[in-house]
């Protein structure tokens, strides 16, 4: 099975939108989620999923707060706030001009 | 907005850092944990599904710090680091640490200190309304009352028709001030009340004094035009000090009655706190009265002699106006004056009425006397200050160079390991700053002491000086500024040449080696810091031996059991009339004192700042155009001071009121005023217009009047209570200054029995001023003093950061050497060739300092003689001296470290490896 890495830039335009979909996530599920979500294809750097999260809290898109998982774990469960949705909406358009573009210029060939 | 919460969240997380660490440190594990489960629950054993998780994840320490790295106080982190280490760098050396901070506490301190008088003397304005819109007319210090053309042609004191009519042509004044510029004491009583007469010292002003400067009353009023006019009723402002002194801030003083000179005075207000008066002197005014009111209490009336010069003018000048066109304005009405001026009438003077200027100077720091006769000194101790900062940065140069290079190895261990250069840089800087910070701190510390040492030794024996020592905010942040640069400068030198070591060299060669120890950067900065200690030791001799000449001169007088009364009948309410009765009084009181051996009166005595001045001329002679000053005295004034006659003879009892009048000269004036060889006794002096008056008797010694400096002073004296020959009004006798005593043993008593005696002839004859002779005498030292003492303190400054310099170098250089010392001693090298070979090095090096001082020394004498006396090169003693001191200091600071060299143990220093 082919992975790929994920285009920089994207990773917190990934967190944002799996964050709207489920709503309450930690890490962990954070990384499934965008691995399943993606057929497997986008393979996130695990580790890379925490500083992008604590730039994210610094900016006020999420918040977290200690929960505790199916398994009885502690967990730390990061949601979106309203800044965040502001954001993804924000980063999407972004991202779709940029797509856009991109797909223009090699459909033109 | 968001900014403000985005900062609020990074404070946050600062404060939390230990709980964040552990939650992102939970987080992560959780999340390891779950997919090493996911891994083993697909069929990987425990081992190989945790290092899968590993793989997958990242390096967590790595994620862990680059997670606490966003939130953005990485760099507070390691600066916290750094000063950490720094600190404990410093304190696992304390020699070096305490020697670094003192040397910039005291370079800097005393810089700082300096600055402060400098800023407080020189630089600050009065504290009135607006200073920089005031003018004075006038530049120099002339004084007190002068009537004949000045010597130079500009002319800083006019008379009260001169102000007058400044004040009515000038609309260029919004005010025209005038102040008295000789001040002298009044005898000042409380009225309804048991206070003793004191003498205070008082300025007569113009009504519109207080108005020109701004200034508002702390309590009353203050003086006004309608106080000063002729006939009005005597009204007084006193100064806040002395109202605070002496009545405790009684506000009931206001509006009560004083006895000023034994006339009724109402005390109408208390003058600001801050006013000192419009000028900078050891002992401001007590009281301001109005100029009309003068004649009234003194008895003399220049005040209405339109010839009479004796006031200062300060002017506030309205907006846009421009000074050039003024002074023209202004010279061009005094020469007017001057043309109707009987002193300016003769052939010789009329020439000089072309040349009269008023200069305009600006008048928003007052009457400027003190600070041009300081000046000169303070400007010389910014320079010297300078030069001891320099040698003060030199050492901490050197120290850190030392301790740089002590530490190679630990650098180069250090970049092996894989320290960033520039990590080693900023920690070495840190530590440097660190330094200057903790050195600039004591700075402000000694700046503080400094400036009231200062202050205490410009000024031994005022407690009124209004000059405050308190370093203000620009001078405490010139002192931390200071030392910051002295850190930053002599610190990246040794930083960058420490870190940019090749750790393999170092590594490699080891402690041992034979290379000289000190680099040459180090030796040149020991040899500067020679050379300038030598100049400030030089310069410390100098000043010293220019004292002691000073104070050895031949003053020609005699000191022993001698005191001086300064009094004043004239303020006690006496007339020129009754003063015949009063000085036979006092002779016969003060005599009456068991253990009274001589009791001199005089207009005014030896070494006082004091002087009457006229024009002379022999009778049957040309006018030589020269004048010559003269004392009035009693018969026993002579023997009282110690002056001894060489010719003819002093005044005696034959010398009575209706006796013809006499004089005695001294022997310059005979110089003067005669052809060698040719007899002065039975010649006439006087006046040019009555040269017959005084017929010489005598020829006594040249006693030095006013001040040692004054040479060639041509003088003569007077009989109390004789008549001038030409004189045929009814007798007008001079009031005396001064009684001198002389007692046959010391009397410690003698200020109170001087009181006591003066009180019980008349309550109002108060004492101005007692002193023994001698201490009248070194008041006039004071200042050559204190110049001697600071130069003396800077120049031991000087020369200890110099020794210690030197210290640390020497010393350095054994450590660097010992095991080559040991070999040397294996091999059969003695201990005292050993102590030899490091003092030699040490030596040397102040050897080529002292080559390189002893130009530099001559060099400086020539910009500072002005301020020595009678002495125009370096002398070979203060030379000598200077050389033999600095060479010990040498030896003392090579001799240290080269016993430590020679106690070396040839075994350990060779195993030490």
């Amino acid at each position: 099975m082919q992975r790929d890495e994920i285009p920089p830039g994207t990773l917190y335009l990934l967190i944002l939108k799996t964050l709207a979909l489920h709503g309450e996530l930690h890490g962990y599920e954070i990384a499934n989620s965008i691995q399943r979500t993606s057929d497997e294809v986008l393979q996130v750097e695990e580790g890379s999923l925490y500083p992008a999260l604590q730039r994210m809290l610094i900016k006020g898109w999420v918040t977290a707060e200690w929960g505790v998982t199916a398994g009885n774990r502690r967990a730390r469960y990061y949601k979106l706030t309203a800044a965040g949705r502001k954001q993804l909406a924000l980063e999407l358009s972004q991202f779709e001009r940029v797509i856009g573009a991109i797909t223009r210029v090699i459909q033109t060939a | 907005m968001s900014e403000a919460r985005e900062l609020w969240r990074r404070l946050r997380m600062l404060f939390h850092r230990r709980q964040f660490q552990a939650e992102l440190e939970e987080e992560m594990r959780l999340h390891l944990e779950l997919r090493a489960q996911e891994h083993a629950e697909n069929g990987l054993g425990a081992e190989a599904a945790r290092r899968t998780a590993y793989r997958r994840f990242g390096n967590p320490t790595l994620i862990g710090e680059k997670s606490y790295m966003t939130w953005g106080w990485g760099w507070l982190e390691s600066l916290v680091q750094d000063v950490r280490f720094a600190l404990r760098q410093l304190w696992k050396t304390p020699g070096f640490t305490i020697t670094a901070i003192l040397t910039l506490a005291l370079g800097i301190g005393a810089n700082a200190a300096i600055f402060t008088l400098v800023n407080a003397v020189l630089l600050k304005d009065l504290p009135v309304v607006d200073p920089q819109s005031l003018v004075r007319l006038g530049d120099s210090d002339q004084c007190c009352v002068n009537r004949g053309p000045e010597n130079v042609n500009y002319y800083s004191i006019h008379s009260t028709d001169t102000w007058q009519r400044f004040r009515q042509n000038d609309p260029e004044f919004e005010e025209l001030a005038a102040m008295q510029a000789g001040l002298g004491p009044l005898v000042v009583r409380r009225g309804h009340s048991d206070e003793a007469a004191h003498s205070v010292n008082a300025e007569f002003i113009s009504g519109n004094y207080f108005r020109t400067f701004g200034l508002l009353p702390a309590a009353g009023r203050l003086l006004q035009d309608s106080d000063d006019v002729p006939g009005a009723p005597i009204t007084a402002v006193m100064s806040y000090a002395l109202w605070e002194r002496n009545y405790a801030r009684d506000s009931s003083v206001v509006g009560s009655t004083f006895w000023i000179n034994t006339r009724a005075a109402t005390i109408v207000g208390i003058a600001p706190e801050q006013f000192y008066g419009d000028r900078m002197q050891s002992t401001p005014p007590g009281v301001y009265l109005p100029i009309e009111s003068l004649p009234g209490l003194r008895g003399n009336d220049y005040v209405h002699e339109p010839e009479a010069r004796w006031l200062y003018l300060i002017g506030r000048v309205k907006p846009g106006t421009a000074l050039a066109p003024l002074q023209q304005k202004l010279s061009a009405q005094l020469r007017q004056i001057f043309t109707t001026n009987k002193y300016f009438s003769s052939a010789r003077d009329r020439p000089l009425l072309d040349r009269v200027q008023v200069p305009l100077t600006p008048g928003g720091a007052g009457i400027r006397n003190m600070q041009a006769a300081y000046g000169s000194n303070l400007r010389l101790l910014q320079w010297i200050a300078g030069l001891v900062l320099l040698i003060a940065c030199a050492n901490v140069a050197n120290l850190l160079l030392v301790r740089g290079m002590g530490r190679k190895a630990e650098m180069c261990l250090r970049t092996a390991l894989g320290a960033a250069r520039a990590r080693i840089v900023r920690q070495l800087l840190t530590e440097s700053l660190l330094l200057a910070v903790i050195g600039g701190i004591s700075a402000l510390a000694v700046s503080y002491g400094g400036a009231e040492l200062l202050l205490k030794l410009a000024f031994p024996s005022s407690n009124d000086v209004p000059i405050h020592a308190t370093p203000s905010l620009i001078v405490q942040g010139f002192a931390i500024a200071l030392s910051l640069v002295t850190g930053v400068l002599f610190g990246v030198a040794p930083a960058w040449l420490s870190a940019g070591a090749q750790p393999a060299d170092a590594l490699r060669s080891g402690s041992r080696t034979t290379a000289g120890g000190a680099s040459i950067l180090q030796r040149a900065l020991v040899v500067m810091q020679a050379a300038l200690s030598l100049v400030l030791l030089v310069g410390a001799g100098l000043f010293a031996q220019s004292l002691s000449k000073l104070e050895h001169f031949d003053l020609k007088l005699d000191t022993a059991n001698r005191y001086i009364v300064h009094f004043d009948p004239e303020s006690a309410g006496y007339s020129r009339a009754q003063l015949a009765a009063l000085y036979r009084t006092i002779e016969d009181r003060f005599h009456q004192i068991p253990g009274l051996v001589k009791v001199g009166l005089s207009t005014y005595t030896p070494m006082e700042s004091y002087n009457d001045n006229t024009s002379v001329q022999i009778q049957g002679q040309p006018n030589l155009y020269k004048s010559s000053s003269y004392v009035w005295a009693n018969s026993e004034y002579f023997d009282s001071v110690g002056t001894r006659v060489v010719m003819g003879r002093g005044f005696g009892p034959q010398d009575s009121p209706t006796a013809p009048a006499v004089a005695v000269v001294n022997q310059v004036f005979v110089k003067t005023f005669f052809k060698p060889g040719e007899n002065p006794i039975g010649a006439h002096l006087g006046g040019p217009e009555s040269p017959g008056d005084f017929t010489i008797v005598g020829v006594v010694e040249d006693t030095t009047y006013g001040s040692v400096r004054w040479k060639d002073h041509s003088m003569f004296f007077l009989r109390l209570l004789q008549q001038p020959a030409g004189d045929k009004k009814p007798a007008d006798y001079v009031f005396t200054r001064a009684i001198v005593l002389e007692t046959a043993r010391p009397m410690d008593n003698m200020e109170a029995l001087s009181r006591r005696t003066l009180s019980s002839i008349n309550p109002n004859l108060s004492v101005v001023k007692f002193q023994t002779f001698s201490s009248q005498i070194g008041e006039q030292f004071t200042h050559a003093r204190m110049l001697s003492r600071l130069m003396t303190l800077f120049g031991g400054l000087a020369l200890l950061l110099a020794a210690v310099g030197l210290y640390g170098v020497t010393a350095y250089g054994v450590a660097r050497r010992t095991s080559e010392i040991g070999i040397r001693m294996a091999l059969g090298a003695e201990r005292s060739g050993v102590v030899a070979m490091i003092l030699r090095s040490a030596l040397l090096q102040t050897v080529i300092g002292l080559a390189i001082g002893v130009p530099v020394a001559f060099y400086g004498v020539t910009l500072v003689k002005s301020q020595l006396y009678e002495m125009t090169t370096v002398s070979g003693g203060a030379l000598a001296v200077a050389v033999g001191t600095l060479l010990a200091a040498a030896c003392v600071a090579g001799l240290i470290p080269a016993r430590r060299a020679a106690s070396v143990d040839p075994a350990r220093a060779l195993r030490a490896e």
